[in-house]
């Protein structure tokens, strides 16, 4: 069974081949299923893989499917294999699954684009990427996949390329996350370098017998790591990139900038941990990393107006969650927040396509207003998702992948008070922007008609997912609550080496249920906040923007807290500055050299080129005269 | 009888190749620099034939025999470029062959 | 001959048969399909007949010739790149006036020169199997009888090639007068024990250099190269560019598994500036150039200049790396050759840059399959040159050969410039296409063989182990 584990990337492979090669040729339908049927067999392949997982796992519970090797020269003999372990698993499934659904979603999404196939090639290369990058069993081939998924993006981003805006976003993108990546590749670099493998769980091993904990060998590249997950997955500081993303297709910006690319980074550190056991610091500024920036994008999320970006800065809160569970060591609980999130963020993403597609891509949400009578099932799918988003107690599943971060966020031995704070606060601010958007969309007066509703393709992934979000938590309780812990107990062999660390003293039901209590008062009140001031008396809100300094506020909050202003100043500009100043500049006086020389050598060896035989016939007989002296009389 | 020395023969093999090799470098006539070509082949097949006269074995003479056989190929085929060539440019001159360079 | 070296040999005499099957033929019926007909059939059934040559091998056919592996998997691709070149030829001549059988004829010919020379272990089969190659080849690249450049490029390469093999066959009469031996094996043991004339030796060797390296177009002997590149008709110069050159590289290999890479210091140093100096020269002067095929042409000697690099460096598993890279520079030099002649049209050859001005909108296929030919040439990762490049790397810091590695490099460098400039041209607008030099019919056949190659290039930069296996069965069973 787990043989078939190399199907799940070759599928959606195959489809990107095949719609590559012949995507104009197989007509609409054809496309979709194509697009659509790679990944929901690669999805259904990876349910059985999962299923064989729990009934019957591997020995170890990891699974190597050495495909083939690359290259045999001399010591460099790198395999290309698929490494599958409860991490890598949980992620595929979320990839294949989530994907899936959000494929099908597209066929009806997309329908009218004239790209079709071109949409859907590039989803499809996308799926592949990001299998390959959770997959890979050795740092090339997650580096193949890490690449890939950033290329992905950046055509998914700039599809409609025809307005340059979309284009520029894309740029943004690429050129940001490219700041991580150079950072992750000089990581690599020293890893293999220092430990002499290109293997993955072989780097761990020996990580783990030769660095001291705390070395400066393990700081440094935990550190580099950190750089490239941060870039991918829009932390503090690289996250300016991610709202601008939503230029895209509203499913890309599901699939790619919301429910799995953006997480690679959580991945990334999730899979080296043992490198970040061996150094505290980096832990400590993964944990800090996490918490400034859920609440930065907390923040900005107040002011915007713009559905999508309301939910992309969502997303940088939410991943900020994750890397705060990282960053205490919490590795299962960031991934099951992952997986919680990429259910209810997902759904939130779709369902603000649906109403985007039916209001005739309107994204403004102070022009929707009232559209909940006018789509009740988007409506009330969009509700389940914010629920969850917001940690609404107990029936949704953001509830428990919250509450389980926040719990050891605060008694992990790498867990501080203040931590738990930042996320509490989140969890206030999360929940009142999430019903912000939610009141001001969907309640209040209609604005605007509905031109076309939705069909079935498009609201049964909402459906699916709505259901996803609700129960998708109830595999990992509480301990108060019946000590369910089916999740993290399937992710523990995956995280054996921290088990020391795990070993959590434990703090008695009380002050779980404190925290709890606290957390879910947190969160209600957001909720009652949101309410009050943009439902029951949005008046508060407009006297209070008469004043100039709220306006300011409001506009410093909008800009995504000024960092896109601040870089410019900081790097933009001056580079720019630079660059205008120092037009004809000494360094590249050095290259104009470079190629002056060689055109001028070009000329001069071309002269010797001239076209007559018998000077052919001299240049032999002198390069046989020279060949002779040299070998007579050495 | 007394033989002649093996490096007299080789000797003059070298000189005829020298010859041939300045005809081909210095005569521009095509026709010229194709008897040239032929000297240079005959002057190594006459050292092969001084060479197998050394050791008293027959392969110096057979390679001969291959030598003045694909000669004359060469020139057959070379004739008839050289035919072509004189239809279509009115010139024997190697020079003015020169429609590629650079 | 015993039964074993007839069936060893049967591969060699099959394609000499193919070819006198193809003038019979020709002369009772003339028809471009049936001579490609035959001419492929004779190609299937000696590489058939490989497989049964490969049961008995190796086996010493009198002392001129040796059917070992290495001599039977260098046949296996000389036997290939013929193949394909036919089919590329079959569209290339169908588009022209004038006979076509004569050239199934004379690839066949060449062809069965090539494979001579692969087999061979003695300097007078090597002369005849070279000889037949060339001779063969000066026809072949003087095909086009109407065309002066054409013509001027079959003379160019008469006169030079002949000069060459003059001196090859003057240091061979002078090693024989010396050592009494034309045999491989004989004259590297005689030279071992000394007791001869070393600087008669030396020089002759230098002479004998000469004439292999006149082939493989190495600086200094690489000046006729563009030109003949040019003239050329396109499939005649995929040919020279891969089977001719990929034959002179067996023999050199042979020599160099017979020396056992005992080579002197000094002679290393030669090699070594050679091999730069190819590298400079080939690439420097393509750089600028508005000709494809000359492009192409110093692009060729600027990767034999790499390929003189796995000698030098390769030390232990030079064959192997040797070998890599030989194949996968004959299949880009096979596509890319290849698409200029089916891209070509009636009056004119596609040759200038400009004419593939905006390729990519008009061809897309013949755009994408080029493109990955061309990427494959500079050595970009998941095709085979790739993998090519990668072994050079690897045997140079292995060692230590900074000079050299550092040559790679830089003219990796310089290389990209000039493949990405073709590159460039085709997705650029198109604008400046002169007319006359677009195929207005597709050549199935060869788009097809095309396809094949890209295919086997992107397949052998993901999935080279298997190839490598193989070669190494090969070189390391001599």
């Amino acid at each position: 069974m787990l043989d078939l584990l190399w199907l799940i990337p070759a599928l959606p492979l195959a489809g990107f081949l095949v719609l590559l090669f012949a995507g104009e040729k197989l007509g609409k339908s054809g496309v979709a299923w194509v697009g659509a049927g790679s990944v929901g067999i690669s999805a259904l392949i990876a349910g059985l893989l999962k299923w064989t997982f729990l009934t019957s796992p591997p020995e170890g519970h990891h699974f190597t499917q050495a495909l083939w090797t690359w290259l045999d020269v001399g010591a460099f003999k790198p395999e290309i294999a698929l490494y599958l372990d409860p991490l890598s698993l949980v992620m595929t499934l979320v990839v294949t699954g989530v994907g899936f659904l959000i494929h099908l979603y597209s066929v009806g999404y997309m329908h009218d684009d004239e790209d079709y196939s071109r949409f859907f090639a590039c989803m499809n290369l996308f799926v592949f990427a990001m299998l390959i990058l959770v997959l890979a069993d050795n740092l090339l081939l997650l580096y193949v996949g890490w690449e890939g998924v950033g290329l992905c993006s950046y055509l998914l981003i700039g599809f409609w390329y025809k307005d340059p805006a979309n284009c520029k976003a894309a740029q943004k993108a690429f050129i940001v996350t490219r700041v991580g990546d150079t950072a992750m590749a000089l990581g690599f670099f020293l890893l293999v370098t220092q430990l002499g493998t290109l293997q993955v769980q072989d780097l761990l091993e020996r990580a783990a017998t030769r660095w001291e904990p705390g070395s400066g060998m393990a700081l440094a590249t935990a550190l580099l790591l950190l750089g490239g997950a941060v870039g991918k997955s829009g932390q503090l500081p690289l996250q300016t990139w991610l709202p601008d993303a939503m230029a895209g297709p509203t499913p890309v910006s599901a699939l790619i900038h919301a429910a799995t690319m953006v997480t690679a980074g959580v991945y990334l550190i999730a899979r080296t941990y043992v490198i970040y056991t061996l150094a505290p610091a980096a832990m400590a500024a993964v944990a800090v990393v996490g918490a400034l920036t859920l609440l930065i994008a907390g923040l900005a999320a107040f002011a915007q107006s713009d559905i999508k970006r309301v939910l992309a800065y969502s997303t940088i809160s939410q991943i900020g969650y994750m890397f705060l569970a990282l960053g205490v060591g919490a590795w299962s609980a960031a991934m099951f927040h992952f997986m919680t999130h990429a259910f209810f963020k997902a759904l939130l993403f779709l369902a603000a396509g649906s109403v985007i597609y039916a209001l005739h891509h309107e994204q403004n949400i102070f022009k929707m207003g009232g559209i909940r009578k006018q789509l009740p099932l988007t409506y009330r799918t969009f509700l389940i998702g914010a629920s969850s988003l917001a940690a609404i107690p107990f029936i949704t599943s953001g509830f428990y992948s919250k509450d389980a971060i926040l719990y050891q966020a605060f008694t992990s031995e790498h867990g501080h008070f203040l931590l738990w704070l930042a996320g509490a606060l989140g969890a206030l601010m999360t929940s009142a922007y999430t019903f912000r958007m939610v009141f001001i969309a969907f309640f209040g007066e209609p604005k605007t008609h509905v031109h076309h509703k939705p069909g079935w393709v498009m609201n049964f992934p909402l459906l699916a997912l709505a259901f996803l979000s609700t129960v998708g938590g109830f595999i990992e309780l509480p301990h108060f609550m019946g000590h369910a812990q089916f999740f993290a107990d399937f992710m523990a062999p995956s995280f054996a080496h921290a088990a020391g660390h795990a070993a959590e003293a434990h703090h008695g039901a009380g002050l779980e249920i404190g925290l709890m209590v606290v957390a879910m008062a947190l969160g209600l009140g957001g909720i009652a906040a949101a309410y009050v001031l943009f439902l029951a008396k949005p008046e508060i809100i407009e006297e209070k923007m008469k004043s100039e300094g709220n306006r300011k506020l409001h506009a410093f909050l909008f800009s995504g807290l000024g960092f896109d202003k601040l870089y410019d100043t900081l790097f933009v500009n001056p580079y720019c500055w630079i660059a205008r100043v120092n037009k004809r500049d000494i360094v590249d006086l050095g290259y104009s050299f470079l190629a002056a020389v060689g055109m001028l050598v070009h000329f001069l060896l071309g002269l010797t080129v001239t076209g007559r035989v018998r000077w052919y016939a001299a240049g032999i007989a002198a390069g046989c005269l020279i060949l002779m002296s040299v070998m007579v009389f050495t | 009888m007394t033989s002649v020395p093996m490096d007299h023969g080789l000797l003059l093999a070298g000189l005829l190749f020298a010859v041939g090799l300045a005809g081909v470098l210095v005569r521009r006539n095509i026709l010229y620099v194709l008897m040239s070509l032929e000297i240079m082949m005959n002057s190594a097949a006459l050292a092969f034939v001084v060479a197998g006269a050394r050791w008293s074995q027959p392969d110096g003479q057979i390679v001969f025999i291959f030598i003045v056989t694909v000669a004359a190929a060469e020139v057959a085929v070379g004739l008839a470029l050289v035919y072509q060539m004189f239809k279509r440019m009115k010139t024997l001159d190697a020079d003015a062959a020169s429609l590629m360079r650079g | 001959m015993t039964e074993a070296q007839f069936v060893a040999l049967s591969p060699l005499i099959l394609v000499g048969l193919a070819a006198l099957v193809v003038m019979l033929a020709a002369s009772f019926k003339r028809s471009n399909g049936l001579a490609l007909g035959l001419t492929l059939a004779g190609f299937a059934a000696s590489l058939v007949s490989l497989a049964w040559a490969a049961k008995v091998a190796p086996v010493q056919v009198t002392p001129l010739i040796l059917i070992d592996r290495l001599a039977l998997f260098y046949l296996g691709l000389v036997f290939l790149t013929g193949a394909a070149v036919a089919l590329l030829g079959h569209g290339y001549f169908e588009k022209r006036a004038g006979y076509r059988d004569e050239f199934y004829m004379l690839l066949l010919m060449a062809t069965l020169g090539a494979g001579v020379l692969v087999a061979t272990t003695h300097f007078a089969a090597l002369f005849i199997g070279l000889e037949l190659l060339t001779i063969s080849l000066y026809a072949l690249v003087g095909y086009t009888r109407t065309e002066p450049r054409s013509l001027e490029a079959g003379l160019k390469y008469l006169v030079l090639a002949t000069v060459s093999t003059s001196f090859l066959l003057f240091g061979v009469a002078l090693l024989y007068a010396e050592l009494g031996t034309m045999e491989f094996g004989k004259m590297v043991d005689l030279i071992r024990q000394g007791g001869h004339r070393e600087t008669l030796v030396n020089g002759a060797i230098a002479l004998v250099g000469i004439g292999i390296g006149f082939k493989l177009a190495l600086v200094p002997l690489h000046m006729w190269t563009p030109d003949v590149y040019e003239g050329a008709p396109a499939p005649v110069t995929a040919f020279v560019a891969t089977v001719s050159k990929g034959a002179m590289t067996a023999v050199l290999l042979r020599l160099y598994l017979l020396v056992g890479g005992a080579i002197p210091d000094s002679v290393m140093t030669l090699l070594s500036v050679i091999a730069i100096l190819s590298m400079f020269v080939g690439n420097l002067l393509a750089l600028l150039q508005d000709n494809v095929k000359r492009i192409l042409a110093y692009s060729s000697i600027a990767h034999l200049g790499y390929l003189l690099v796995a000698f030098i460096a390769g030390g232990n598993f030079a064959p192997e790396a040797v070998t890599y890279y030989l194949i996968a520079y004959m299949a880009t030099s096979l596509g890319t050759f290849g698409m200029v002649s089916v891209i070509s049209g009636r009056e004119r050859e596609a040759e200038e840059l400009r004419d593939y001005a905006g390729l990519f909108w008009r061809r897309p296929f013949e755009a994408g399959v080029f493109a990955a030919m061309l990427m494959s040439l500079a050595g970009i990762p998941l095709t085979a040159g790739f993998i090519g490049k990668f072994y050079l790397l690897a045997a140079g810091v292995d060692m230590g050969a900074w000079v050299l590695l550092g040559s790679v490099v830089i003219n990796s460098a310089l290389g990209l410039f000039y493949y990405l400039r073709i590159v460039a041209s085709m997705y650029a607008a198109e604008t400046s296409a002169k007319p006359g030099a677009a195929a207005r019919e597709v050549a199935l056949l060869g788009s097809a063989t095309l396809a094949a190659l890209a295919l086997c290039l992107i397949w052998l930069g993901v999935f080279p182990a298997g190839l490598i296996t193989l070669i190494r069965s090969a070189v390391l069973g001599v």
